[in-house]
């Protein structure tokens, strides 16, 4: 599903983020990619997304070569990819349900859609009661769901977490994992950035370790460290 | 139906929370576009003073009655034949009543103390340089005399010609007038012009700088780049076309409150009318188009990149 090969970046001033990456994703896989800040975890998430392009090596994502892929069909390889962030990104003037639906709206779904899966979505992350909740309603892990359900609405291939928990206390982070394992038995590869030692050990699913940009450990149910 | 609906929202959305930087654009794009349908209008008022009075033809000699179709088409044959002479065409007696008539249409004082009998018939000739003028008096015998009525005129011994009056002085002077107005109103407009695309572009910065959130949504979840820039492009089309909406209505007030005033004074200088607005009309609105197509260019540029 997602294979980097040989990857490494230098941003423009200078930082070296990745130095020669392998990493080869099947679909369906729970991955989980952990080191210490600046270890250059964001960066193979932004790569992923063609934020970023590799200053050498080749990404492929769902069968695509991202690095040949015109820019102007970037939006649609993005519609495969859903994403969840430690800052949540919901918009504090809509409600969960207008969060979930503007995902669907700005690709053009029609409204006989977007009025089935919304509440779909919502349903399937325990908010079906919370419709109508404005963001500042909602609890941490309440916006996370929403955020989770936006990502996964439009049924993507893959699931990229970026820190989801980074702002969650230990038992809310627990649902919220919970919640991600549950996306990925439906077949959804998931691929999450974290420097949260008790998730990680407790999930026990594959984990790929960076550190300066090297890869010093890929491991199959590992653990934090 | 559904994506119009959404355009609407977003873009009227835009407008509103942009509030006063959208009243400045919109201002702005209406003086400029003002001012260069005034010079357009201008332009189309000069001409059509030059056409009425000269009909566009440099010289004019006039025959002496009665007019006979042997010598009109000799001397047709012969300044056609002189390298001065781009055209020659013949304006019989009528049809030279009927322009005198059109000219002081507003002036019966005029049309109905003169009789057509004393209008000459003439040849319209229409030089290729009007420098040549010498050449066209040389060729009918003319020269400048004392006239019987002591008036100094030009009287040719050609025969069937009585005299040749030159127009190009007055032509170019005419031309030279429009042009000057035209380009001085022009220069401003463009300047104008210019202000309205950059203030246009500014609103639609700070539009995209206040939803920069929802935008860099948009992109997470695979909105396309004209999905995200088409609300932003209307808004700045809208408040440019409002500009020249506003523009088109002023000038129809200039014509009314300038030229329909003076029409009832001077009856005989013609006058643009509500057709020369409306020609003047749809330019304005291109031009407002481009300025709000150049203000999306250059208000989107930051933005552009994926």
């Amino acid at each position: 599903m997602i294979s980097l090969q040989h990857i490494t970046k230098v941003y423009r001033n200078g930082v070296t983020a990745l130095v020669d990456v392998d990493v080869e994703i099947e679909k369906g896989e729970f991955v989980f990619i952990v080191g210490p800040s600046g270890s250059g975890k964001s960066t193979l998430v932004r790569l992923i997304l063609k934020e970023e392009e590799p200053t050498k090596g080749e990404v492929y994502v769902a069968g695509k070569h991202l690095n040949k892929y015109s820019l102007w069909k970037v939006p649609h390889l993005r519609r495969n990819i859903g994403t969840v962030f430690q800052d949540f990104k919901l918009l504090t003037d809509k409600t969960a349900f207008e969060n979930v639906a503007f995902a669907l709206e700005v690709i053009g779904k029609p409204k006989h859609v977007i009025d089935q899966r919304v509440p779909e979505a919502l349903d399937y992350v325990g908010l079906g009661e919370k419709l109508n909740s404005y963001p500042d309603e909602l609890s941490g892990g309440e916006q996370q769901r929403v955020s989770i359900a936006r990502a996964c609405v439009n049924r993507p291939l893959v699931l990229l977490a970026d820190e989801p928990t980074g702002n969650l206390d230990p038992s809310t982070s627990v649902d919220i994992m919970r919640l991600l394992d549950k996306v990925n038995r439906i077949g959804t590869t998931v691929l999450m950035a974290t420097h949260d030692q008790a998730i990680v050990d407790a999930m026990r699913k594959r984990v790929i370790e960076l550190d300066k940009g090297h890869v010093v450990r890929d491991q199959a149910r590992g653990v934090y460290s | 139906m559904r994506r119009f609906d959404y355009y609407f929202r977003e873009t009227a959305a835009g407008i509103r929370r942009n509030g006063i930087v959208a009243f400045a654009a919109m201002s702005t794009a209406f003086v400029a576009l003002f001012l260069l349908g005034l010079a357009l209008l201008l332009r189309s008022e000069l001409n059509l003073v030059i056409y009425r009075y000269t009909r566009d033809v440099e010289v004019a000699a006039y025959l002496t009655d009665p007019v006979r179709l042997d010598t009109v088409s000799a001397l047709t044959k012969k300044l056609d034949a002189l390298p001065a002479v781009a055209s020659v065409s013949y304006e019989t007696k009528a049809e030279a009543c009927q322009r005198f008539k059109a000219i002081f249409a507003s002036q019966p004082v005029f049309t109905e103390n003169v009789s057509c009998d004393v209008i000459p018939a003439s040849l319209r000739i229409h030089l290729s340089d009007t420098s040549l003028f010498n050449q066209v008096t040389t060729a009918l015998g003319c020269s400048i005399q004392q006239r019987s009525d002591g008036s100094k005129g030009l009287v040719c011994t050609e025969p069937g010609v009585d005299t040749v009056a030159d127009y190009s002085d007055l032509l170019s002077r005419l031309t030279a007038i429009s042009r000057v107005l035209s380009i001085g109103v022009a220069s401003v407009s463009i300047v104008m012009l210019g202000s309205a695309i950059a203030l246009i572009a500014n609103t639609l910065r700070m539009g995209m700088f206040a939803r920069r959130r929802e935008i860099g949504i948009m992109r997470l979840v695979g909105a396309t780049n004209w999905r995200i820039r088409v609300p932003f492009l209307i808004e700045g089309l809208v408040e440019s076309m409002l500009g020249a909406v506003a523009s088109i209505l002023a000038l129809f007030l200039v014509k009314i409150l300038f030229f329909d005033q003076l029409r009832y004074k001077i009856g005989f200088i013609p006058l643009i009318g509500n057709r020369d607005v409306m020609g003047v009309a749809p330019w304005i609105l291109v031009a407002s188009a481009l300025v709000a197509i150049v203000a999306g260019t250059i208000g989107m540029r930051r933005f552009l990149d994926v």
